[in-house]
């Protein structure tokens, strides 16, 4: 685990005032943490969008890029399954018109051109760093109801193997990953390590407050970060 | 930072000191001297400079005037005058209770007198408990600091159970309900502002006590996390250790802006915190009380198997539904074991998990029926629900069944739901050594705690 690099991205976001790691930063931390993550890239404008889509290959996921909306697809800041160039300008425009109405003031760094992932179970994972304890992972069901339906679990990190399937086990909604109604069964093996490395992130990087994965898409066989946030402290 | 762990001052003292004594009805400082004239074996002095005599005993006018070293010396005085006395007494005491409030709980001016009390310890290398709290309870050496009149609340006596309390009107409270029902503890905590000693410096205190077989924890906060932890693992790794925790509802990190932090409170860092150092949860005073029942008078259950004896086959089907609610197991009879009952019992009792005695139940049937089925390796506890009805029941039942015919580790937990004639059994049950409660579900909540106690799993 590169802890260099993931701190000095850390602290060049502190150093510009911002509080938080939009997902393309987000994303480099987990990856330095060899977190499996679909092929993307990050552009400025439509001419790049297509030259990254084209080279990524269709369909692909059209993401903004801003460090003042934390939550992108409740802003309408998300599209995915995109299939060609022409809805690649037609959702571009809608993203940035609808940031104009309702975000007037977010500032926008650009957007995410991302390859998109096969369809899976959605669990969230997070860390939050506690001022008495020190960080805490969580696991829950993903989705964005997950602050509403709160079946999430906690363990403080360092959390081992058996901590992180004890998570798993703890959560309503854990039949899903095992073959509930006819689906296939999870890689828990891939949940478990998802969350071991998030606890060991957030310890061992001072300036993380909270970290989220949301959602890990978990395959029969591996699992993808689809989507990622952080804020520092 | 790991701090010297030097508490012996507060729970084996041979001689007190009483600052701020008063003949005075009604006085906190009272009540103490009352308290220890009582029980405390040790030399006791009284100490204030308006006084040559108090209740009897000679009064010094300074903790310096006693001219040799003592243990402990138990603050009662305004919160003003406490700092300067405890550097005044320059480390001639080496432990120091503060029961005296109006320190950081009252606002800017009582923190800063806590601080003051804070540099005073320091400086003199005096260890104290409190300010704003009642001290200690302990019924290994009789200090007794709680200034609550024993004919308001009553002293449990001597057991096997320690309490820490950051509360002292919790631990008061807990304690005259157990006292009531004759059962016994070893030491009390009531540790109120912990400017110096914490409940980690207790439970490392606690986990090598020998006095001490489960310790229960009144939180409302925890300044140094991690500490905390590593010292309540240590303990929790030797005896059972149980918490609650008040103040769920504050929320946890401000501004979150993740789910993650939106969902994290409090309390759920608290539980993953109980969880990472083997503490077993409690739910509110009414569970803390469950839980002092239970292991302050058994030990707990190697696993979650319950079986469940009664002689009312509703009260059984209750008890069974409230133990899969609560994550406990009530496996069938094995094959063997329900021959033999059947051998042995008319043929319309009802044999099985529940053991349903009927009205026709005997305190020979209940001892048969226990011994049979706890023998084996079948169960890990069990719940013997005793309803009065039946007129050949006797009020030996209790000291037949805490006999435990054919095994001896497993809990036994009795409930004898019912009025008057009923509750009154639940002494008899007490008296005998088992914890016994007048509801199914406050039973089976003690079969759940007895069942967390993971250093034995």
């Amino acid at each position: 685990m590169d802890t260099g690099s993931m701190d000095r991205i850390v602290k060049e976001a502190l150093s510009v005032g911002r509080k938080v790691l939009v997902e393309p930063e987000a994303k480099e931390v987990l990856r330095l943490a060899s977190f499996p993550l679909p092929r993307s890239k990050a552009v400025k404008d439509v001419a790049g969008a297509i030259d990254a889509a084209r080279e990524i290959g269709f369909p692909v996921a059209l993401k903004l890029i801003s460090p003042d909306i934390m939550h992108k697809s409740d802003a309408g800041g998300v599209f995915l399954n995109i299939m060609d160039e022409q809805e690649i300008e037609e959702k571009w425009s809608q993203i940035i018109l609808g940031v104009a109405d309702d975000y007037p003031t977010a500032l926008i760094e650009g957007f995410l051109i991302e390859e998109m992932v096969k369809k899976g179970a959605e669990v969230i994972i997070g860390c939050v760093r506690d001022e008495q304890f020190g960080p805490a992972v969580m696991f829950g069901i993903g989705g964005v109801t997950v602050e509403l339906m709160k079946d999430v679990s906690f363990r403080l990190a360092p959390i081992t193997r058996e901590e992180a399937f004890e998570m798993m086990g703890e959560v309503k909604g854990f039949p899903i990953l095992t073959g509930y109604r006819g689906q296939t069964v999870k890689d828990l093996d891939a949940i478990a390590d998802a969350l071991i490395k998030l606890g060991d992130i957030v310890g061992r990087i001072e300036g993380i407050k909270e970290f989220e994965i949301n959602p890990l898409i978990v395959h029969e066989r591996g699992a993808v970060v689809a989507d990622a946030r952080a804020v520092l402290r | 930072m790991h701090k010297k762990n030097n508490l012996s001052a507060f729970f084996s003292p041979s001689s007190i000191a009483v600052v701020g004594a008063s003949e005075a009805t009604g006085k906190i400082s009272g009540v103490i001297l009352e308290s220890l004239r009582n029980s405390f074996r040790g030399a006791i002095y009284p100490v204030n400079p308006r006084y040559n005599e108090v209740m009897g005993l000679k009064c010094y006018p300074s903790i310096e005037a006693i001219g040799s070293p003592i243990d402990l010396a138990v603050y009662a005085l305004p919160a003003g005058a406490v700092p300067e006395a405890v550097f005044n007494a320059g480390g001639s005491a080496k432990g120091a209770v503060v029961v005296s409030g109006g320190f950081a709980e009252t606002g800017p001016k009582g923190a800063a007198l806590e601080k003051a009390l804070k540099e005073a310890a320091r400086s003199t290398a005096t260890r104290v408990i409190g300010p704003n709290c009642m001290g200690i309870y302990d019924t290994v050496s009789g200090l007794d600091t709680f200034f609550i009149p024993r004919e308001r609340v009553q002293r449990p006596g001597r057991g096997g159970l320690s309490i820490i309390s950051q509360s002292g009107s919790f631990a008061v409270t807990a304690m005259d309900e157990l006292a009531t029902d004759g059962i016994g503890v070893a030491r009390v905590v009531s540790y109120g502002n912990k400017v110096d000693v914490d409940e980690a410096d207790c439970l490392d205190f606690l986990a090598e006590d020998p006095e001490t077989k489960a310790v229960a924890i009144y939180i409302e906060s925890i300044e140094n996390g991690r500490r905390f932890i590593e010292a309540a693992s240590r303990c929790s790794a030797v005896k059972p250790v149980m918490a609650v925790k008040v103040g769920k509802g504050a929320s946890g990190i401000s501004a979150a802006r993740s789910h993650t932090g939106a969902i994290a409170g409090r309390y759920e860092i608290y539980r993953a915190a109980f969880k990472k150092a083997g503490i077993i949860e409690l739910n509110g005073y009414e569970d803390f009380l469950v839980a002092c029942k239970a292991f302050g008078l058994t030990s707990s259950a190697a696993g979650k198997r319950v079986m469940i004896i009664t002689d009312g086959g509703g009260m059984g089907v209750n008890i069974a539904d409230a133990c899969e609610q609560m994550g406990l197991s009530v496996p069938g009879l094995p094959e063997e074991v329900e021959e033999e009952l059947r051998a042995a019992f008319p043929s319309y009792y009802g044999v099985g998990n529940p053991l349903d005695l009927t009205g026709s139940a005997t305190d020979e049937s209940f001892a048969f029926a226990l011994s049979k089925t706890m023998s084996g390796d079948f169960y890990d506890m069990v719940i013997v629900a005793a309803l009065w009805g039946p007129p050949a029941l006797t009020d030996k039942l209790p000291g037949m069944l805490a006999q435990k015919p054919g095994f001896t580790e497993k809990p036994i937990i009795a409930c004898t739901p019912g009025g008057a004639y009923s509750r009154d059994r639940i002494r008899l049950f007490h008296e005998a050594g088992l914890p016994a409660f007048s509801t199914p579900e406050a039973a089976v909540r003690a079969a759940s705690v007895l069942s967390k106690g993971r250093w034995r799993l």
